[in-house]
């Protein structure tokens, strides 16, 4: 009994953490799929967070607050689109600048909306939705399927952009941008175009991934609470192997190493909780290092393009 | 287009830095205005330890007509470039509000003997290098005999940033005030590894609830909304659980589910400090503000106090007297290097 309550703990603390993080890395897959690394996706994650709160509190409306912190999210994306790829910027220092702005920006907009000192806000949050038959599935079903919808948006994103990635015309197009820019050039796809598309799709992704995070998760906000998910929704896509499949899969690993290392302290297990932080992050560096599986990064990733002589 | 790129990031990480605050005073007035500056590693908006600052800050700047300027900085290298810059600046009094920042103190306050620069919780003494060390576990004591006294699962729960001396001591003082009105009492301890991430500290606070804690307390800066939204939830659900806060009034917070919070005021340690800058008595001895000093101080949330029992509230009003008396033994932790404790 009492194990069964700590598993279900477990499994539940798991999805919560995995799903922003799993939203985020859906996007950043399919941008970097076309050969754009946006790093500055916490900025993003930070807007979509602040958009959402603002959004839910002008509404009314958690629901409506989701969908503002995703057009937020994309906003910054499109910073981001403009100077990267509009200008070919680098996309590494382009994204840490984006990123460093985000914070900046949204705590500055936040101080002047709730005071200097702050105010801890109380938004109105998803409410969640019970899948019929499958959350009375013992063990699994309140965990997985008794959750607020951007959850379900995950579970629906996996597959929806693996078949889009894989098995569509589009979905080819957007990976040969990413692999071979100038071949798909030459065969008529209109390569500027279809990176920044795919980098506004990142944003937006992120965007609500931050917006889950005030209006799902926490039911709040604060400056910073974006807390790093950006760069660790970097390293998912990584570990994920760039396939939207394992990237879901991956992110809730991720949940899961943090879910696991708050209940072994509440359990009050004596071990260094930093270990359990630590061990998605070695399993992706054995990713890249070619340990678990193959993870190949797009051909053309970080490359801007057309290359300037 | 490189240049773009470079001045974009020059701003962005300007506007991260100082937070956008506005504050900044011009800083170029005469030579006999006296220039104080506070230094946050985390958004003065936290409702907690840097906003209460903060406070500290406009207040020196109300009462002593001082010419002031906040800076949030982040990392190490931004931690020296800051107090270079105050330094530089001929600023007289530097409150760097955090243990993380006692080693560019160090170098700094060898650098600019000029300047003096208190360091919050910090543990390194020099002439113009002083640390304050707030007595918060005078308070905190007081809120773990709360949480004894309020508990009836017979377990509490902390969740915290990082573990530092200003977080441990806290936290083995609350203990301690849980086992002396319940000295079977279980207490668990979590930490989150930072002190702005809301999510994890809601999912720290959510595992101790989950596993029969039902009085909470933290101490984190804004990660602490998580741990007052997680107790908030297990009310609205139906279960029986309580919050405290820490470092600044957070009693309203989330009134309904707040019995106290364990209070700095750290404005009134601030200005104390500034005026013993004023007077020459601000050189090579750390600062200990206690509950005997006004500075430290358990506040009772009044929006629940008629529900609590009215003994428990007399155990701590006696309590409270005695700490301030020295009667009564509240554990600490060393912060300054040799200091000695109890």
């Amino acid at each position: 009994m009492f194990e069964a309550l700590a598993w279900v703990a477990f499994l539940e603390a798991s999805v919560r953490l995995g799903v922003p993080l799993a939203l985020a890395a859906l996007g950043e897959t399919i941008t970097e799929r076309s050969g754009v690394i946006n790093i500055g996706l916490e900025g993003s994650i930070i807007a979509g967070a602040l958009g959402g709160a603002l959004g839910a509190l002008a509404t009314g409306s958690a629901g409506t607050g989701i969908l503002l912190g995703g057009v937020a999210g994309m906003a910054v994306a499109g910073v981001f689109a403009a100077l990267a790829i509009g200008l070919g910027t680098d996309q590494i220092i382009t994204g840490t600048a984006v990123t460093l702005g985000g914070l900046g920006v949204t705590g500055a907009v936040y101080q002047a909306r709730f005071g200097v000192t702050g105010t801890a806000l109380s938004l109105p949050t998803l409410d969640r939705w019970s899948v019929p038959v499958l959350s009375d599935i013992p063990m699994l079903g309140s965990p997985l399927f008794d959750q607020p919808p951007t959850t379900y948006l995950v579970y629906a994103l996996g597959p929806i952009l693996w078949y889009w990635l894989f098995r569509t015309s589009w979905g080819l197009e957007l990976r040969a941008a990413g692999e071979a820019p100038d071949a798909a050039r030459a065969a008529g796809v209109r390569v500027l175009k279809v990176r920044a598309v795919a980098a506004l799709f990142g944003g937006l992704l992120a965007g609500v991934a931050g917006a889950h995070l005030a209006l799902a998760h926490t039911g709040t906000f604060a400056e910073n609470m974006s807390a790093g998910r950006g760069f660790i929704a970097i390293a998912v896509v990584v570990l994920g192997r760039w396939h939207p499949g394992w990237v879901v899969v991956a992110a809730m690993f991720f949940g899961a190493a943090s879910a696991l290392q708050f209940l072994l302290q509440a359990f009050g297990l004596d071990v260094p909780y930093q270990l359990f932080l630590a061990l998605p992050y070695v399993l992706t560096l054995a990713a890249l290092a070619g340990w678990v599986g193959r993870a190949t990064a797009p051909a053309a990733l970080a490359l801007p393009w057309p290359r300037r002589r | 287009m490189n240049r773009i790129v470079r001045l974009l990031a020059a701003t962005s990480a300007w506007v991260a830095v100082t937070g956008c605050g506005g504050d900044g005073g011009g800083s170029r007035g005469g030579d006999d205005e006296f220039r104080v500056a506070l230094l946050t590693s985390g958004p003065v908006s936290d409702a907690g330890w840097y906003a209460g600052a903060y406070d500290g800050l406009m207040m020196v700047r109300d009462s002593m007509r001082a010419r002031v300027s906040h800076q949030q900085t982040r990392t190490p290298a931004e931690f020296d470039e800051a107090f270079r810059a105050y330094g530089t600046d001929g600023y007289d009094l530097v409150f760097a509000h955090g243990f993380e920042y006692q080693d560019a103190a160090e170098r700094a306050a060898e650098q600019f003997p000029d300047m003096t620069i208190v360091v919050s919780g910090g543990g390194r003494v020099r002439d113009n290098l002083v640390p304050l060390i707030f007595r918060l576990e005078e308070a905190s004591y007081l809120a773990g005999m709360m949480a004894g006294g309020m508990s009836e699962s017979g377990i509490v729960g902390m969740v915290g940033g990082v573990e530092i001396p200003p977080a441990q001591g806290t936290f083995r003082a609350f203990e301690a005030g849980a086992w002396a009105i319940d000295p079977d009492i279980e207490v668990l301890e979590a930490f989150i590894g930072n002190w702005d991430d809301v999510g994890a500290a809601k999912e720290a606070a959510v595992a101790q609830l989950r596993r029969g804690a039902d009085v909470l307390i933290h101490n984190t800066d804004a990660a602490s909304f998580g741990v007052f939204q997680a107790v908030r939830e297990a009310v609205e659900a139906g279960d029986r659980a309580w919050a405290i806060g820490m470092n600044r009034d957070q009693n309203n917070i989330a009134a309904e589910v707040t019995l106290g919070s364990a209070v700095i005021k750290i404005p009134q340690a601030f200005l104390e400090a500034a005026r013993a800058w004023e007077t020459g008595g601000l050189r090579g001895a750390p600062l200990y503000p206690g509950s005997g000093d006004g500075v430290i101080e358990f506040v009772v949330n009044p929006a629940v106090r008629r529900r609590l029992p009215p003994e428990l509230l007399q155990r701590l009003t006696t309590a409270s007297a005695e700490i301030r008396a020295g009667t009564r033994n509240v554990p600490r932790v060393p912060f300054v290097e040799g200091e000695s404790v109890n």
